[in-house]
């Protein structure tokens, strides 16, 4: 695993931030914009390579590199069936305004912007990277993205389509989706609040995550003993609106409660559910309903947004990461931000560091266009 | 399946184009290019479904195009009574996405400022607003999904749809592909491609600088485990290894329209000397134009009809099909290679 965010370099800095409920949030310094919503930058200088013009390509292969010498593999990857599949929603698109406002003003443009864009494909990228030659899909499915992605991967192993994939997902912080948010009125001024009675809605966060998923075939061939797996994942639509989720949450539910049969896990056997938690008034209101109906109203959840910001298409990733942790170490974090629980929702977040025992955790994500999506992380016994 | 295109709506459509063969495409002037630039774009009449596009009244062309060809593959498939909406799927592929409306975002960003843009075009900029628009109208309930990738992504979408159907996570999956021409993709493209002054696309030429008309639109297929009565073909998306030959006695569908550089690639692949066409000049150069020639191969096994290539300049005398014959096809392999001379392919069985 590898993880890159406003909370840590790496997954060591990151627990270091989780124990401390150390909270990097500030001014945004890396583009101008009237805006002054406080957000999550990574402030850590961390550029991989001058080859590459996009940060979320070098967040991204930063935690692609942390997460190959934690799996004890190597970065050239031919002749072995590999695919890429990773999440994002910056890097997708043809977003640059200085491109874009020379065409309109002058008729004309450097194709620069352009020829990196199409030399800028998140999987197509790390797939090259890496020599790979399966499948390589950049998932774009707004904030739900990393955890489709991710889910792919899975379905690509148990299909028998990849021994390995790279999964995981990337989004740095751009101007484009904080004014994009900001019209949405969903920011926040103050540092997020996630499922708290007085949240007042999301920060913008910045970042990676990568997984390394393997069948057993695959890592016992190489003599590797993994410690955590995906046991399941689900995902259904809204088909409601195409930025608010359903009111009764019910496909979220039908996601948590796929990703839960996949895995053959009861909800009793979930010790925690890192929650998508972005800290708006809807999507904390629906989720903790689904949460408490699925898992009762005494689970532990908890939001890392409040550590990292919203992160996009990063978010699932990240998260999954986040939540596959804290079962190797054994705690949760406080959710940072979550101190009165809201009475219109049936279940809070934990205040502060808590031990866990269990082998399973549950990671949620929801999205733009109606998009919901569960994993099941688990812990080898 | 369904599918809109220059050429208008509905495998009718499809069918009569391929009948009909090449046409002369649109000419556009675009600002900054010296010359007009020959595309071949989606009419606005094609776009006028009050019905079928009820809930996407707001949405813009890369919407409808989608909302439209997926509504049309799930009539055309003669299962819409019976499909259980909580199991199926929707998966898009797209290589640019809507970048026509991220365009107009950034035109309120730099007239009006960071803090007064529109929200509208801010979530109708994001890839998956076409997936979300199919689900809402076709009332989908289950895992729905957008790839992006600028070669293979309409593959990686069966493939994927494939691995949903196998692991019973859906009954049915729509896999569709949809790209769309915007006046900066068109400047875009005069600047980045070689336009065909003629017009024509030549998929025989196997030129290391092939010629290009940029072209847009959306393709469906409603993909089940089970075969029904009005099912086009069996499915199976596969790998291409450089320098292997198709061999059979199918039909070769070389998916190049000047889109993805150097084609010399394709010669090898036609060595093995199994009969060839293209149907992209009746399409168009587009980044996901596999899924539309899948769709014209799709039409060949249910017709058990050869198309004749649109555009036959055949410099290389390869075994094309250069008339139309009605006779046995028993499978159609659709072949796409990118820059890096790695191939997919689409195998289409009767």
């Amino acid at each position: 695993m590898g993880a890159i965010s406003a909370a840590g370099g790496d997954i060591a800095e990151t627990l270091e931030c989780f124990a401390a409920g150390r909270r990097n949030l500030g001014k945004v310094t890396l583009f101008a914009s009237s805006l002054d919503y406080p957000v999550f930058e990574v402030r850590r200088p961390f550029v991989y390579s001058s080859k590459y013009k996009s940060r979320t390509i070098q967040l991204v292969l930063t935690a692609l590199d942390e997460a190959l010498a934690g799996a004890g593999l190597d970065r050239d990857m031919s002749g072995r069936r590999v695919g890429v599949c990773m999440g994002t929603t910056v890097a997708s698109q043809l977003n640059d305004v200085d491109f874009y406002q020379s065409y309109r003003k002058e008729g004309a443009a450097g194709m620069e912007p352009v020829e990196n864009f199409l030399k800028g494909n998140l999987a197509e990228v790390v797939s090259a990277e890496l020599r790979a030659t399966g499948p390589a899909v950049t998932v774009v499915n707004a904030c739900s993205s990393s955890s489709d992605a991710i889910g792919v991967a899975l379905s690509w192993i148990r299909n028998g389509i990849c021994d390995l994939v790279i999964a995981g997902g990337g989004d740095e912080l751009n101007r484009i989706p904080l004014c994009g948010f900001g019209s949405l009125s969903v920011f926040s001024h103050k540092p997020c609040r996630p499922y708290d009675r007085d949240r007042e809605g999301l920060n913008l966060g910045e970042g990676a995550g990568v997984v390394i998923l393997e069948s057993e075939r695959s890592a016992r061939a190489r003599g590797a003993v993994p410690g955590l797996f995906v046991a399941g994942y689900g995902a259904a639509c809204d088909a409601h609106h195409l930025t608010a989720p359903r009111p009764d949450g019910s496909g979220l539910e039908t996601a948590v409660r796929g990703s839960l049969a996949e895995a053959g896990v009861q909800p009793s056997e979930v010790c925690f559910v890192n929650a998508h938690g972005t800290a708006t008034r809807d999507n904390d209101k629906v989720e903790g309903s689904v949460l408490a109906r699925v898992f009762g109203t005494d689970a532990k959840v908890l939001s890392t947004k409040g550590y990292t910001g919203h992160t996009l298409g990063a978010a699932g990733a990240l998260e999954a990461v986040f939540s596959a942790l804290a079962l190797r170490e054994g705690w949760i974090p406080a959710s940072a931000g979550f101190e009165n629980k809201d009475d219109e929702i049936p279940i809070g977040a934990v205040r502060e560091r808590t031990a866990i025992t269990g082998q399973y955790a549950v990671s949620t994500s929801l999205a733009f266009g109606g998009n919901n999506a569960s994993l099941v992380i688990g812990r080898c016994s | 399946m369904g599918i809109v295109f220059s050429r208008g709506r509905g495998i009718a459509s499809l069918e009569q184009a391929l009948q009909e063969g090449w046409v002369p495409p649109s000419e556009v002037e675009v600002r900054g290019l010296d010359s007009r630039l020959p595309v071949y774009p989606v009419s606005a009449e094609t776009l006028t479904d009050k019905a079928v596009l009820a809930k996407a009244r707001r949405a813009d062309r890369f919407v409808r195009m989608s909302v439209l060809a997926a509504s049309d593959a799930i009539q055309d498939s003669g299962l819409a009574g019976s499909l259980d909406k909580q199991r199926l799927g929707v998966i898009i592929a797209t290589a640019l996405g809507p970048h026509v409306t991220t365009f107009n975002f950034l035109d309120g960003i730099i007239d009006f400022g960071d803090a007064a843009v529109s929200p509208t075009a801010f979530s109708h900029s994001v890839h998956n607003a076409a997936a979300s628009y199919v689900a809402m109208t076709l009332d989908v309930r289950g895992p729905t999904l957008t790839m992006t990738h600028f070669h293979f992504a309409f593959h990686d979408a069966l493939l994927l749809a494939r691995a949903w159907l196998d692991e019973k996570r859906c009954d049915s999956v729509l896999v569709g592909a949809v790209d769309e021409l915007g006046t900066v993709m068109e400047y875009a493209c005069g600047r980045m491609l070689k336009p065909a002054k003629d017009g024509r696309i030549k998929p025989f030429a196997f030129s290391l600088s092939p010629e290009a008309v940029p072209g847009e639109g959306s393709v469906f297929f409603l993909l089940t485990r089970e075969t029904s009565g009005a099912a086009y073909a069996a499915v199976e998306p596969g790998d291409f290894t450089p320098g292997s030959f198709p061999a059979g006695s199918g039909l070769l569908l070389t998916d190049n329209s000047g889109m993805s550089g150097d084609e010399s690639g394709y010669r090898v692949a036609v060595a093995g000397g199994m009969q060839a066409a293209s149907y992209m000049p009746v399409f168009g150069s587009i980044m996901t134009g596999s899924a539309f020639q899948a769709a014209a191969g799709a039409l060949v096994v249910k017709r058990q009809m050869r198309y004749a290539c649109p555009v036959q300049d055949n410099p290389h005398c390869v075994n094309i099909c250069s008339e139309t014959v009605a006779g046995p096809v028993s499978n159609v392999l659709c072949l796409r290679l990118d820059c890096r001379g790695q191939g997919r392919t689409v195998r289409l069985m009767h």
